[in-house]
C-alpha cells in the first residue's frame, strides 16, 4: 500500500513538471529575448556612466532571483545570503591578490566556495524555524562581516581588497557589461529549470506544509540544505559579478544590511514570480540613484514606498499582474488553503 | 491552458518594470548631459564622512573647501571659470566612497577631488581617480601607505601622515617624560589608520632610544559606542603613558568614561584633543594632558591665518577645526597648480605640483617631489587649566612644540621602498 | 574587579535594549526591528532635554524622554503595526524595517548627522571605591535601573491585571478577547511599554556614549542576538541572555582581543545549535 503511495507521488510531480515546463511555449521565449535583447541594446548605446548602473542591478538581480530560491519558493527567509556573495567577490580577488590567481580561475572557484559556505551554514542553521532561523542566518552573516574586518592581514580588513584582477578585455566597461548580462542570464535559466524541476516543486510544497510533505516520505532537511547549497553557489557567482563592476572586495558585502537587500527586492518585484526580485532589483537600483541625486530624504522615501508595498501590495509590484495570493501564517486552527501554481 | 496563460502574464509584469527602468536611465542619462554643458565652469568633488561619530572631522572639510571655492569666485574664478563643490557623504565606508566618486567623475566631470575622512575609503577612492586621471587631495585621511603601496601620480597629500604625527608625539615623550622604564598602552581604532598610527609610534620610541615597555594595547572598532571592556582592561594594565589615537566624538566618549575612573589621576594620556574635543569636554578635559593636532590655528601664528580664521567665523559662526584648515589648504594647492600652469588638464596640473611651493594659510608648504607628501610640521602641547581668551575653552599651554617636517618625515629612499613592497 | 563592572554595564545596556522586544515578541507575536531606533530616539531626546546642563536636570530628562519615546510607540502601534498582526514574520522585519528607515531620517532631520553629547550631572562625579578600585559612580545608576527594570516586569507579569493579561495573551489570545478583553488596546499598551523600556536605556547610557546616527543600527543587532540566545519572549531569557553576551564580551577583550567582537555571534550560533528556540523559548505556534 505504502510503496503505490510512493509511486503514485513520484508521477504526479512528473506530469506537473510537464505543465509547468510546457509553460515555456513560444510566446514566453519571445518576450525572454526581447527582454535580454533590450537590456543589451542598452548596454551597448547608454553612455558608460549609466551602463555601469545597469550592470549593477544586473548582478544584484542575480543575487535577488538566486535568494528568491529559498525566499519565495522555499519560503525560507535566510538573512544571511550577503555571506556568499561577499565570499563570492572575495574569492576573486583575495586568489589573485595572495594567490596571483587568475580572474577566470577566482571565477570558477567562486559557486564552490558559495556552495561549500552554504553547505556548513546549513548544516547548522536549519535545524532552526522560522525567525530563529533568519536571525541565526543574520548572526553569521554579521560574524563574517566581523573575520572579514578582522583578519586583516589576509582580508585587507577595513579597506578591502582592490586592484586590476580583469583580464585585458573585461576591463572595458561595455564588454564587462556584457559579459554580466550573459553570465546573470545563463545562471537565470538555470535556477529556471531548478525551480520547474521535481525538486523545485518538492521545495514550494514544503513551504506550503512541511509537516504534509514530511509525512509523504520526503527527506525535508534534506531538500532544504541543498536548495541553500544552490542558493549559495548563484548569490557566491553574483558576487564574482560585483568584482567586475568594481575589481573590489569589501568587507560591507558581507554586512546584515546587505543581506537584506535581496529580500527587499524580492518583495518589491514580487516573491512569487520567477523574474519578480529581478524586477525589484531595477527598481531598487536605479530608483535609489535618482532619489540620491534629488534629495536628501531618500531614507524616508525608500522607507515609506517600502512599507507601502509590504501593507498594501504584500505581493509586490508582479503581483499586481499575475494576481497572485497572500495567506496569514498557517495555524494549527486554519484549514490548509492556498493553490498551488 | 491555464498555465501557459499564467506563464505569459508573469513577464508582462517584468516587461513593463523593465521598460520603466529604462526610460529612467535614458532620462537620467540626459540630465547628465545638461550639467556637463554648463559652459562657464568648473565642478570639484569632495566625498567625505558627514554622518556619525567622526562626522565634524568631515563637515570640517567640507566647510573649508566651500570656503575656499567661494573667494575664489568672488575674485573673479579660476582661469575665468566659477567652480562649483559637489559633496556627498561616504557613511566611512569604502563601497559608498568609491560609487560616489565614480559617480562625480563620469557624471559631474569633476576636475579634482578632495579627500575622505577614512584612509580605507581614500585607498578605495585613489584606485579610482588613478583610472581615470583626476588630482586627488588628501587633507583629513593619513595613512601613509596611500602615498607609497598606493601611490599613484595624481594622488597629493597635504597633511602629516602615519609616521610623521607619531613620531612628533614621541619626540615630544623624549623631551619632556624622564628617562626610565615607561610603562606604555596603546588604545587604537581598529583600522588601518589605528594600526600603523600605533606601530608607527612605538617604532619611533625605540629609534629615540627611550625606554619603555607595552602593557596593554586595546583594539575598539571605529565609532563602537560601548568601549567598557576595552577600557576596564587598560585601566587593570596601569599604564604610565596612554597614547589614544581615537578622534571625533570616540575621543569625547574615551575621555569622559576613562575621568569616571580617575584614570587620569594615574596615567599620562596623549591624544589628538585639538579644537572639537576640547569644546566638548570643557570643563572636565584632562588638565595636564598631552594633546596634539596637525592645525591648530591658535598655534599658528600668521597674518592670513588670522584672516581666515575672521574669515571662517563669519560664514560658519564657530571656529575653525584643523580640518577646515587643512582642506583650505589643500584647495589653495590645487588652485595654485591650476593657475600656475594656465590649465586644468589633470597630467598639467599633476606634472607641476611635485618639488613646488605653495603660499596657503598654514604658511608656504613645500610639496616633496618623490612621493607627494607636503612637508609640513607636526604641533604637539599640554591641555592648559585656563581658558582660552577668545575660544572661552581651555585649550593648550602658550609653549607649543612644533616638530620640524625634517625630525618625523622618512626619507625619499625610504618611501620608495614602501612602494617596490 | 574593574572587568566585573565592565561586564556588567555591558549587560545592563544590553537587557534595556532587549527587554522591551522580548516583551513585545512574546504578548504580540511581532518581531520589531525598528526597536533600536526606540532606543535611539530615547538617547537623542535625552541631549535636547538636558542641553548642556549639570545640575538635576538630567534625571527628570531621562523619564519625560522615556515617555516621549513611549508616546511615539503608541502612535507606532496604531497606525502600522497594528496592520501586521498574524502575518508572516518577513512582514513584520519588511514593514519594521521600513519604520527604521524613515525614523532615522527624521533623527538626521531634527538632530543633525553629527556626534551630540550629555553631560553627566554633577552629583554623579568620582567614584566609588569597590575593591581597591574606583569605579564611577554613575555606573551604580545604569546597573541598579537595568535591575530596576528586570524586577519591575517580574512584578507587573506576575502580580498585576495588566501583567495577568499580557501572559493570557501569550498563551491564548482567542480566548482572551472571547473573555471580553479589549486585546487591541492591551497590545498598544505592551508595545508603548516595550518602546518606553528601549528609550529608558538610549536615555540612562547617553551620558556614557556618544548619541550619534547609528546607533540604532549597532543596538539591534546586539539586541537581537541576546533576545534569541534567551528565548523570543522571555523577558528572564533576555537577562541571562544579556549577562552572557555582556560576560563574552570583556572576557573576549581580555584573552582575545583581536577576536573579541565574534563572541556575540559564536554564542549565539553555539546557543542555537543545541537548544533551537533559544535557552527559555518555546516553539512557535
Amino acid at each position: 500500500m505504502l510503496d503505490t503511495t510512493r509511486q503514485q507521488a513520484v508521477t504526479v510531480p512528473r506530469a506537473a513538471t510537464r505543465r509547468a515546463r510546457a509553460a515555456g511555449s513560444a510566446g514566453i521565449v519571445a518576450l525572454v529575448v526581447v527582454l535580454v535583447g533590450g537590456l543589451a541594446l542598452l548596454g551597448a548605446f547608454l553612455p558608460v556612466s549609466r551602463a555601469l548602473v545597469v550592470e549593477n542591478a544586473i548582478g544584484l538581480a542575480l543575487f535577488a532571483v538566486a535568494t528568491n530560491l529559498l525566499l519565495g519558493y522555499g519560503g525560507l527567509v535566510s538573512f544571511g545570503q550577503a555571506v556568499f556573495y561577499g565570499a563570492g567577490a572575495y574569492t576573486v580577488m583575495l586568489g589573485w591578490e595572495h594567490w596571483g590567481w587568475s580572474f577566470w580561475t577566482g571565477f570558477a572557484l567562486a559557486p564552490v566556495v558559495g556552495a561549500v559556505l552554504a553547505l556548513v551554514i546549513g548544516l547548522l542553521s536549519l535545524r532552526t524555524r522560522q525567525l530563529y532561523f533568519a536571525l541565526l542566518t543574520l548572526a553569521f552573516t554579521q560574524l563574517a562581516f566581523v573575520l572579514a574586518q578582522q583578519q586583516h592581514e589576509f582580508t585587507g580588513g577595513d579597506n578591502g581588497v582592490f586592484g586590476d584582477v580583469l583580464p585585458g578585455w573585461l576591463a572595458d566597461p561595455r564588454k564587462g557589461y556584457m559579459f554580466t548580462l550573459g553570465v546573470a542570464t545563463a545562471c537565470a535559466f538555470v535556477l529556471w529549470r531548478i525551480v520547474t524541476s521535481p525538486f523545485g516543486l518538492t521545495l514550494r510544497a514544503i513551504r506550503e506544509n512541511r509537516d504534509r510533505v514530511e509525512a509523504l516520505g520526503v527527506n525535508v532537511f534534506r531538500h532544504q540544505l541543498v536548495a541553500f547549497t544552490i542558493s549559495g553557489a548563484f548569490c557566491a557567482i553574483a558576487g564574482s559579478l560585483f568584482v567586475v563592476h568594481t575589481k573590489s572586495a569589501y568587507p560591507q558585502l558581507l554586512e546584515w544590511t546587505k543581506s537584506g537587500e535581496p529580500i527587499l527586492m524580492a518583495v518589491i518585484g514580487g516573491m512569487f514570480a520567477f523574474l519578480g526580485p529581478a524586477v525589484g532589483a531595477f527598481l531598487y537600483v536605479l530608483g535609489q540613484q535618482e532619489l540620491v541625486q534629488h534629495t536628501q530624504h531618500w531614507q524616508l522615501i525608500l522607507g515609506a514606498v517600502l512599507l507601502a508595498v509590504v501593507l498594501l501590495r504584500p505581493d509586490g509590484l508582479a503581483g499586481l499582474v499575475t494576481g497572485g495570493r497572500w495567506r496569514r501564517r498557517p495555524t494549527a486552527k486554519e484549514p490548509e488553503a492556498g493553490e498551488e501554481e | 491552458m491555464r498555465v501557459k496563460q499564467r506563464g505569459i502574464f508573469r513577464l508582462i509584469g517584468p516587461s513593463a518594470a523593465f521598460a520603466l527602468a529604462a526610460v529612467l536611465v535614458m532620462a537620467g542619462g540626459s540630465s547628465a548631459g545638461q550639467e556637463r554643458r554648463f559652459a562657464g565652469s568648473v565642478n570639484v568633488g569632495i566625498s567625505t564622512t558627514l554622518s556619525g561619530s567622526i562626522a565634524q572631522l568631515g563637515q570640517g572639510g567640507l566647510n573649508g573647501v566651500q570656503l575656499a571655492v567661494e573667494e575664489i569666485n568672488a575674485k573673479g574664478g579660476l582661469l575665468r571659470k566659477q567652480v562649483r563643490v559637489v559633496s556627498a557623504d561616504d557613511n566611512a565606508t569604502p563601497a559608498t566612497g568609491s560609487s560616489n566618486v565614480r559617480s562625480m567623475i563620469l557624471d559631474k566631470k569633476i576636475r579634482a577631488l578632495f579627500g575622505p575622512v577614512s584612509s580605507a575609503v581614500a585607498a578605495a577612492e585613489l584606485q579610482l581617480t588613478a583610472e581615470h586621471k583626476v588630482p586627488t587631495f588628501l587633507h583629513t585621511s593619513n595613512d601613509i601607505t596611500l602615498m607609497t603601496k598606493r601611490y599613484t601620480p595624481y594622488a597629493f597629500q597635504v597633511v602629516p601622515n602615519t609616521v610623521m604625527e607619531p613620531r612628533a608625539v614621541a619626540a615630544f615623550l623624549k623631551k619632556h617624560v624622564t628617562d626610565r622604564n615607561l610603562s606604555v598602552a596603546t588604545f587604537a581604532p581598529d583600522y588601518v589608520f589605528g594600526r600603523n598610527t600605533v606601530t608607527n609610534f612605538l617604532q619611533a620610541l625605540k629609534d629615540l632610544n627611550v625606554k619603555f615597555e607595552v602593557v596593554n594595547q586595546q583594539w575598539p572598532a571605529l565609532g563602537a559606542p560601548n568601549i567598557a571592556p576595552q577600557l576596564s582592561s587598560l585601566i587593570q594594565s596601569r599604564p604610565e603613558v596612554t597614547f589614544n589615537v581615537q578622534f571625533g566624538g570616540d575621543l569625547v566618549n574615551f575621555t569622559k568614561q576613562a575621568a569616571g575612573f580617575g584614570f587620569f589621576k594615574s596615567t599620562r594620556i596623549v591624544a589628538m584633543y585639538s579644537l572639537d574635543p576640547l569644546t566638548a569636554l570643557a570643563p572636565n578635559a584632562p588638565k595636564g594632558g598631552i594633546a596634539y593636532s596637525r592645525a591648530p590655528f591658535w598655534a599658528i601664528k600668521t597674518p592670513e591665518m588670522t584672516r581666515f580664521v575672521t574669515k571662517y567665523r563669519q560664514r560658519y559662526k564657530e571656529w575653525p577645526n584643523e580640518w577646515a584648515i587643512l582642506a583650505y589648504t589643500a584647495v589653495q594647492s590645487w588652485a595654485h597648480a591650476v593657475q600656475s600652469t594656465k590649465s586644468f588638464n589633470s597630467d598639467k596640473v599633476a606634472r607641476f605640483l611635485p618639488g613646488k611651493t605653495v603660499p596657503t594659510i598654514r604658511g608656504p608648504i613645500k610639496i616633496r617631489a618623490c612621493d607627494h607628501q607636503a612637508e609640513v610640521p607636526h604641533y604637539v602641547s599640554t591641555i592648559w587649566d585656563k581658558p582660552h581668551p577668545q575660544v572661552k575653552v581651555p585649550l593648550w599651554s602658550p609653549v607649543v612644540f612644533i616638530a620640524k617636517p625634517s625630525q618625523i618625515m622618512i626619507s625619499c629612499a625610504e618611501s620608495l621602498k614602501l612602494r617596490e613592497s | 574587579m574593574i572587568q566585573a563592572d565592565a561586564a556588567l554595564i555591558s549587560a545592563s545596556s544590553l537587557f534595556l535594549a532587549a527587554a522591551g522586544l522580548t516583551l513585545i515578541f512574546g504578548a504580540m507575536r511581532v518581531i520589531n526591528l525598528a526597536h533600536g531606533s526606540f532606543y535611539m530616539f530615547g538617547a537623542f531626546l535625552t541631549t535636547s532635554l538636558v542641553g548642556l546642563a549639570t545640575g538635576s536636570r538630567f534625571w527628570w530628562a531621562v523619564p519625560v524622554a522615556a515617555l516621549g519615546v513611549a508616546v511615539m510607540g503608541g502612535v507606532v502601534e496604531v497606525s502600522t503595526i497594528r496592520r501586521v498582526y498574524g502575518r508572516e514574520h518577513l512582514t513584520q522585519l519588511l514593514a519594521t524595517f521600513a519604520l527604521l528607515l524613515m525614523f532615522a531620517d527624521v533623527a538626521l532631520w531634527i538632530w543633525g548627522a553629527e556626534y551630540r553629547t550629555v553631560p553627566l550631572p554633577e552629583s554623579m562625579f568620582g567614584g566609588i571605591e569597590i575593591a581597591g578600585q574606583l569605579v564611577p559612580r554613575y555606573h551604580a545608576v545604569i546597573i541598579g535601573t537595568a535591575v530596576a527594570v528586570g524586577v519591575g516586569l517580574w512584578l507587573l507579569l506576575r502580580f498585576t491585571l495588566l501583567g495577568w493579561k499580557i501572559r493570557a495573551a501569550v498563551d491564548d489570545p482567542e480566548s482572551l478577547e472571547a473573555g471580553g478583553v479589549n486585546l487591541r488596546a492591551l497590545y498598544t499598551i505592551v508595545f508603548a511599554l516595550g518602546a518606553f523600556l528601549a528609550g529608558l536605556g538610549g536615555a540612562i547610557i547617553s551620558p556614557q556614549i556618544s548619541v550619534s546616527p547609528g546607533l540604532d543600527l549597532s543596538i539591534i543587532v546586539l539586541a537581537f542576538i541576546v533576545t534569541v540566545i534567551g528565548g523570543l519572549g522571555s523577558v528572564l531569557g533576555a537577562a541571562v541572555g544579556a549577562l552572557l553576551i555582556g560576560a563574552a564580551e570583556t572576557l573576549g577583550t581580555n584573552i582575545a582581543p583581536d577576536m573579541a567582537s565574534t563572541f556575540p555571534y559564536l554564542a549565539m550560533i553555539a546557543v542555537l545549535a543545541v537548544r533551537p528556540w533559544g535557552l527559555f523559548g518555546v516553539p512557535e505556534r
